[in-house]
């Protein structure tokens, strides 16, 4: 077993070309989507009407939001800065509402002003919700759904446009999207020994057909594995994202979701009948499970309830879900244990299935 | 040593192999001749057990060998039809690889390795990848991969087809080699009659699944011993010319090419005078009338009504 896997990375190393296209789209797109360094920590100067508000839940809130670092000065200041291109950008904080003060138009501000808001909203439901307590008329959904305070926008481009945190989105959604085809492409080499007898060969030696199946899948999942700590790894070393503060438990995170995909991987070579079907399908399995699972936009602003569900059956959703859940949301692992535990499902049902198939389709 | 009782695939739409009994005993060499699609790769797929047969046995030294293969595998060597080999690693690397297979390490190894290289002539290419190689050294190799492990017995599936003729009789004599050298034993499968007749102490003649013979080159040939093939050759053929041989009630079998014209008929039919007169009638010149020893091709035809190859 252990001479097919020197074999197998013999052979990788030899034509490494997919791997590091794959490795360089993934860091390309998410480079790019990103927006260019919005993950490190970005440096807002902040203004508040009144001076407790600092200290309030509005000023502790926003402290902790990983992606801002208010810099507190007077409104004077803040407009010179602006002003002369030092900020981008400007936030003035009231009791109930706040002002962003564009200078410099840029997918930061869409950040800023949806972190800030999230708060604001928080804090009147809160304060709804203390009010509710009073008066047990009130149906709380109304509360949750009418508008409960203002927003004043100064420059802005359209205020009710859905904003997320474009920066990790961008990140997870194409490495999950793209190390697709990298675990794919090395599954297929199965198919494609199969057909022209290496396996045969195999399976007349004393070497035991499931040694077979497990070198050439532990394979498959370095490589995938290896594609995607090298994409994080750059974003966590050279770019600086900081991952929620817990880099290396994201990375472990992934593995669930590698193992489900080479899974999915041996199903599709167990049903395709040649290369040129797998080279068809694959690109339409990882667009709609990309489009379906939420790598290329927030599942948020997803209505359809077709999608929806779609959507249910699709490890890249549970991907996205874990990833999300623990670098934005700050969910600890046991919070995750859901959707981990359905990718390792799938994972386990996918290679029980795909190895039965392969199995079946030989004899 | 090796026996094939009734052995019988059937596919979904396809009765592949139908009935088939044979034996291969210890230092032969023995043929399986047949066209495409006769059925030779399915009957020894189940033979070396990469394949389940819907019927029959498969017996080595007496024992049935289809719920327990493994002393089987142990003796047998496969060299498939398809070049099976890892083409982005060099012949040595490939070499290795297998050789670990079958758990050969250390010195060992090396030394098996230097010795097939020697065999199949690739000691200096041993560093090549496999890619760059010859339609012919690529066939060598995939030949010295199933020596690994010293096999008594080498099955080969069509190991010549597609390439060129020099490579064909390296191949050929290193075959002869193997056996006469390391008294090994060999099932050498082609649709070339050829390769067959020069190698093979005994054949079976496969077609559409079915033995339609089997025996020594003699003992085949002598099927044909009341009939006699005699060839035909002319500038150009005319459709009146073979209309003509065609019907003549005295011909068992025709088979028309380009420029010449096939024919078997009984012993002692002479038809020679006749044909001469028939050309001369359809004004065609005639280069040659051969009467023509007996072939395992003509046999084939013989027994089908079809050329072996079409
Ligand atoms: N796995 C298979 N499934 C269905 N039909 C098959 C399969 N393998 C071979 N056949 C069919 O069985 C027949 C014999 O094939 P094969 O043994 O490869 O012939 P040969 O090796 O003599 O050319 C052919 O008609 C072929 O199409
Ligand atoms: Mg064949």
């Amino acid at each position: 077993m252990i001479g097919i896997l020197l074999a197998k990375f013999k052979l990788f190393l030899r034509s490494p070309g997919t791997f590091v296209i794959f490795t360089a789209m993934s860091i390309g797109f998410a480079f790019l989507l990103s927006g260019a360094g919005g993950m490190t920590s970005f440096q807002v100067p902040a203004y508040a009407t009144e001076e407790k508000i600092r200290d309030s839940y509005i000023g502790e809130q926003l402290e902790e939001v990983n992606a801002l670092s208010l810099q507190w000065m007077s409104e004077a200041e803040m407009v010179e800065q602006i002003a002369n291109g030092k900020a981008e950008v400007g936030v003035v904080l009231g009791e109930d509402s706040f002002k962003v003060i564009v200078g410099v138009d840029s997918p930061n501000v869409t950040m800023i002003e949806q972190s800030i808001r999230d708060i604001y909203k928080k804090k009147h439901q809160l304060e709804q919700l203390v009010g509710q307590l009073q008066d047990t008329e009130m149906d709380i959904q109304q509360v949750m759904r009418s508008p409960i305070f203002s927003i004043q926008t100064g420059s802005f481009r359209s205020s009710d446009a859905v904003v997320y945190d474009s920066s990790y989105q961008a990140l997870f959604g194409f490495t999950l999207f793209f190390v697709i085809y990298t675990i794919a492409y090395n599954v297929l080499p199965i198919l494609i020994e199969k057909k022209e007898g290496v396996w045969d060969r195999v399976i007349l030696s004393p070497v035991r057909k499931w040694e077979m199946y497990v070198a050439n899948l532990i394979y498959s999942f370095i490589t995938g594995y290896l594609q995607i700590l090298i994409i994080f790894f750059v974003f966590r070393y050279l770019v600086g994202v900081d991952f929620n503060g817990n880099f290396f438990i994201t990375l472990g995170l992934l593995i669930p979701y590698v193992f489900a995909i080479v899974s999915l991987s041996v199903v599709i070579t167990a049903i395709v009948k040649n290369v040129q079907q797998f080279n068809a399908v694959i690109p339409i399995v990882a667009v709609s499970m990309a489009m379906i699972g939420g790598a290329y936009w927030p599942l948020e602003i997803v209505e359809s309830k077709v999608i929806l569900t779609l959507s249910k059956v699709n490890p890249l959703t549970y991907g996205m879900e874990v990833l999300n859940g623990f670098a934005i949301y700050g969910y600890s692992v046991e919070e995750l244990l859901f959707p981990i535990s359905i990718l390792v499902m799938m994972g386990v049902l996918l290679m029980g299935l795909g190895i039965h198939l392969m199995e079946r389709r030989h004899v | 040593m090796i026996e094939l009782v009734e052995l019988t695939k059937k596919f979904k739409q396809i009765h592949a192999v139908k009935n088939v009994s044979m034996f291969i005993e210890k230092g032969e060499i023995v043929g399986l001749l047949g066209p495409n699609g006769a059925g030779k790769s399915t009957a020894i797929s189940m033979l070396s057990s990469l394949m389940e047969p819907t019927g029959g046995d498969v017996r080595y030294l007496n024992k049935s060998m289809l719920k327990n293969p493994a002393p089987l595998r142990k003796v047998t060597g496969m060299v498939p039809q398809e070049i099976a080999l890892y083409t982005e690693l060099t012949a040595e690397e490939n070499l290795r690889f297998f050789g670990r297979l079958y758990r050969l390490r250390g010195t060992e190894l090396n030394k098996k390795i230097d010795e097939v290289l020697e065999q199949i002539g690739l000691t200096d290419r041993r560093k090549e990848v496999v890619n760059k190689f010859s339609g012919g050294m690529k066939r060598r190799l995939n030949i010295g991969v199933a020596m690994l492990h010293d096999p008594e017995l080498l099955i080969m599936d069509e190991p010549t087809v597609g390439i060129d003729p020099q490579s064909r009789n390296y191949i050929l004599e290193t075959v002869k080699r193997l056996n006469s050298e390391k008294q090994m034993t060999v099932l050498y499968t082609s649709h070339y009659m050829e390769e067959v007749e020069y190698l093979c102490d005994r054949i079976y003649i496969l077609d559409k699944g079915n033995l339609i013979a089997s025996g020594t080159q003699e003992q085949i040939k002598s099927i044909l011993s009341t009939e006699k093939t005699i060839l035909v050759q002319a500038n150009r053929l005319t459709d009146e010319f073979v209309n003509a041989i065609k019907t003549n009630p005295t011909v068992n079998r025709i088979i028309v090419g380009e420029m010449e014209i096939t024919i078997i008929v009984p012993k002692e039919v002479n038809i020679f005078s006749w044909l001469i007169k028939l050309a001369e009638e359809s004004g065609l010149e005639l280069s040659s009338v051969n009467i023509k020893t007996p072939t395992l091709e003509d046999v084939f035809l013989h027994l089908t009504g079809r050329a072996l190859r079409d």
